[in-house]
């Protein structure tokens, strides 16, 4: 459990190294990256399925860069990517790859769907938190209501 | 040079700068839309997309101007985002003259990267090691993964210098860890060969442009945001494809 936490911190702070982020700035987004992680892998034991908990653990992510981001004035990039990357689905992407390398093309086209929408959910969950910061500043709606 | 034409010049040096080093399209846009109301410019419109910038205003004169930028590489270097960010955040309060701005973004972008690339070697290693632990949970697959990460990563800043195409020295560089990661399976370090592999491969993940392909497209930057997912599609097919040559050579 805490060999957990502490692992995920180191791996989320190096890459938070590996995309520059400022220094001062690097332990942020590895706390970001725990919780995204946690909420990841504690939710699926609620019985919640893993495509909902990754949408939630990068809203959670998503989330808290945007308020950390407004609060100490930098970009919200810069949480953001570090955070969102303990998500990324690399087991179910190689699964995908290995079975079709082994020829078994339904198993892969079933990992692929699981990849894909994996990776579908966690934009839309990072889409949901940016919809929160962005009230009233909406961009192309489909009528103009504004026009009396 | 005309007063408007030196603001003009900086506005975009400022936003190559940020799309160079990995900023969202719409803070570019947004920068520089203020910097030049900043300068005193009327009717200011910019278009950023991933490859260039155009920008055209209005002088106090009734004048018509525009000019476009093209940007050829793209870097990952969030600091220097944040850095060029504060910049005009300082210009457009009023804190910084024209000229002091344009010094300070020529310093941010002779500067180097805040952390030696050793590091940053170190950093994907460690990062590949902790990615092989949360994804299969042995402990004994970490320092091969530490090795893999660290020949990947290395082989593709060496790559980097002598092939232009990204993607390929990218499907070398993945081919490569592949190929360290189960060698260091078969001669006996390492027990579980797909944690190895994916922990060598995480430091070749497209984070930069995944994150802000979403970002773009809902803020309705519609070009580059599906510019910028093609670019995270193909680099993630280039990683697969790496990998299943050196599984395909090597498992057969």
């Amino acid at each position: 459990m805490w060999l957990e936490i502490i692992l995920c911190f180191i791996a989320t702070a190096s890459f938070a190294v590996i995309f520059n982020v400022p220094a001062r700035l690097v332990w942020i987004g590895g706390c970001i990256g725990i919780a995204s992680w946690y909420s990841y892998s504690f939710l699926p034991i609620l019985g919640v399925i893993p495509v909902f908990a990754a949408a939630s653990a990068a809203f959670i992510a998503a989330f808290l860069s945007h308020l950390l981001a407004r609060f100490l004035h930098v970009p919200v990039t810069t949480f953001a990517i570090p955070g969102v990357i303990p998500l990324v689905p690399g087991g179910r992407a190689y699964s995908t790859m290995l079975a079709f390398v082994e020829e078994d093309y339904l198993n892969g086209l079933e990992r692929g769907i699981e990849t894909i929408l994996q990776a579908g959910a966690i934009a839309a969950g990072m889409v949901f938190a940016l919809s929160i910061f962005s009230i009233r500043r909406g961009v192309a709606q489909r009528y103009e209501t504004n026009r009396s | 040079m005309g007063k408007t034409e030196k603001a003009i010049e900086v506005c975009l040096f400022a936003g190559k700068l940020m799309i160079k080093y990995g900023a969202e399209t719409y803070r570019v846009e947004d920068t520089m839309q203020r910097m030049g109301e900043a300068a005193g410019m009327k009717n200011v419109h910019t278009f950023v997309t991933t490859t260039g910038i155009f920008f055209s205003c209005q002088t106090e004169q009734e004048e018509d101007l525009m000019q476009m930028i093209r940007v050829d590489q793209r870097f990952q270097d969030l600091n220097k985002v944040t850095e060029v960010n504060q910049v005009s955040r300082e210009f457009v309060w009023g804190d910084v003259s024209l000229v002091d701005a344009k010094k300070r973004l020529i310093e941010i972008s002779e500067a180097p990267m805040n952390y030696p690339i050793w590091f940053i070697y170190l950093a994907s290693g460690v990062a590949g090691a902790a990615f092989s632990y949360l994804m299969g949970g042995s402990v004994v697959d970490m320092g091969p993964a530490f090795i893999g990460g660290l020949i990947t990563i290395l082989s593709l800043v060496f790559l980097q210098r002598y092939i232009q195409g990204k993607f390929f020295s990218e499907f070398l560089a993945a081919f490569l860890g592949g190929v360290t990661a189960l060698l260091l399976v078969h001669i006996g370090i390492g027990t579980n060969i797909d944690q190895v592999i994916i922990g060598s491969m995480i430091p070749l993940v497209p984070g930069i442009p995944i994150t802000n392909s979403v970002r773009d497209l809902m803020s309705g930057d519609l070009v580059a945001g599906v510019s910028r997912g093609a670019e995270a599609a193909i680099t993630s097919l280039s990683i697969a494809a790496g990998v299943a040559l050196a599984l395909s050579l090597f498992l057969t």
